[in-house]
């Protein structure tokens, strides 16, 4: 099943992870699953989204933000979560934020403090060398 | 005479280290609270009368990865699978400590609980990068499966080509639908249980032959 903008009508592919974000072009966070033989109804067949929603009955996917403490979330800088260099922010001593995908690529820490850019780079955790790093080296070496 | 056992030990403990074939690791993912530990223990209670961490209804009970090695899962067509079970901390992107001043937690411990479970969430990140070869993601069947952290974690594990089964947990509760989940993610196999009841257990342990076997 693919993904369709209730707001402006853009298609996505099935999983595709651009819509975490928001519709690329218009910033909707509503987005209708579609099966590829209806994708092009809105067009083809002059019908609103929601007309289509109705005809197939599909579900929506709504991208929620998590508005359960506002008060810790930093709304100005909320978009560019996804660009951030560090891998946890510490707002407050036991207040923490984690970039999971930051974590998910490597071991290396960077630590922001408070909500003010201020870092700290943990330059122990980039000295060492991956197992998984060593591990494809040697299997690039075995090929050789 | 002790020298001899001494050293035939360490020999041989050596020569294990490099010749036993290892285990598929499977990780068992997910929120916190969505029931992680109690389904490792009864997975591991299941299959090998053991037990593998306290469960609380504090979230962030488990902050430290734990593992049980060589539980072998069998059906009764003879097929059988050997595997280390590694139960990880809870996965989220906040953690604060008010959260547990709210279940009556004093502060200080609050404070330490939510460092430790961040360490832990660090730590969950770290196994899935290096040292997991399937996952099982588990979700509370009562709650939106349409979170970031859910969408971003499996998007992860896939990302990584790990086989994953998705668990649909506590389906013994009235308002749980395991549908919902298997639209959220109908690429994958969602098995309903129940992790505190044993609910479907078979089910899941014929799919966890099919995947990781």
């Amino acid at each position: 099943m693919a993904h369709k903008c209730t707001q402006c009508g853009r298609e996505f592919e099935d999983g595709s992870n651009v819509i975490l974000k928001g519709c690329p072009s218009c910033g909707g966070k509503k987005f209708l699953f579609i099966s590829p033989q209806d994708m092009h109804k809105d067009v083809l067949e002059e019908k609103s989204i929601k007309q289509i929603a109705e005809e197939t009955k599909e579900q929506f996917l709504e991208i929620k933000e998590d508005k359960k403490r506002p008060e810790t979330a930093h709304t100005s800088n909320q978009v560019e979560m996804y660009d951030r260099i560090e891998s946890i922010t510490v707002i407050n001593p036991g207040s923490y934020e984690i970039n999971l995908e930051k974590l998910a690529e490597s071991d290396e820490l960077v630590i922001r403090m408070g909500s003010d850019d201020r870092y700290m780079v943990d330059i122990h955790s980039m000295g060492k060398i991956s197992k998984s790093k060593s591990k494809s080296k040697k299997k690039s070496n075995k090929r050789r | 005479m002790n020298f001899f056992i001494r050293t035939r030990k360490r020999l041989s403990k050596f020569l294990n280290a490099f010749f036993k074939k290892r285990q598929s690791r499977i990780g068992i993912y997910g929120p916190p609270n969505a029931g992680k530990t109690t389904l490792s223990n009864r997975i591991v209670r299941d299959w090998t009368g053991d037990a593998l961490g306290p469960v609380s209804e504090i979230p962030h009970e488990t902050r430290r990865a734990r593992r049980k090695e060589g539980i072998t899962i069998s059906n009764q067509n003879g097929n059988t699978v050997t595997i280390d079970i590694v139960d990880t901390p809870g996965v989220t992107t906040k953690i604060d400590y008010q959260e547990f001043i709210e279940y009556g937690m004093e502060k200080d411990d609050a404070i330490k609980r939510a460092r430790e479970a961040t360490e832990g969430v660090a730590e969950a990140m770290h196994w899935l990068r290096e040292d997991i070869d399937g996952v099982i993601y588990m979700l509370d069947a009562t709650l939106d499966p349409f979170t970031q952290v859910n969408i971003m974690l499996v998007g992860i594990i896939e990302s990584r080509d790990l086989p994953v089964i998705i668990v649909a947990n506590k389906i013994d509760l009235p308002d749980a639908s395991a549908s919902a989940i298997r639209k959220a993610f109908p690429q994958h196999p969602v098995i309903p249980v129940s992790g505190l009841e044993g609910n479907n257990m078979e089910e899941l342990y014929e799919k966890m032959l099919e995947y990781f076997g």
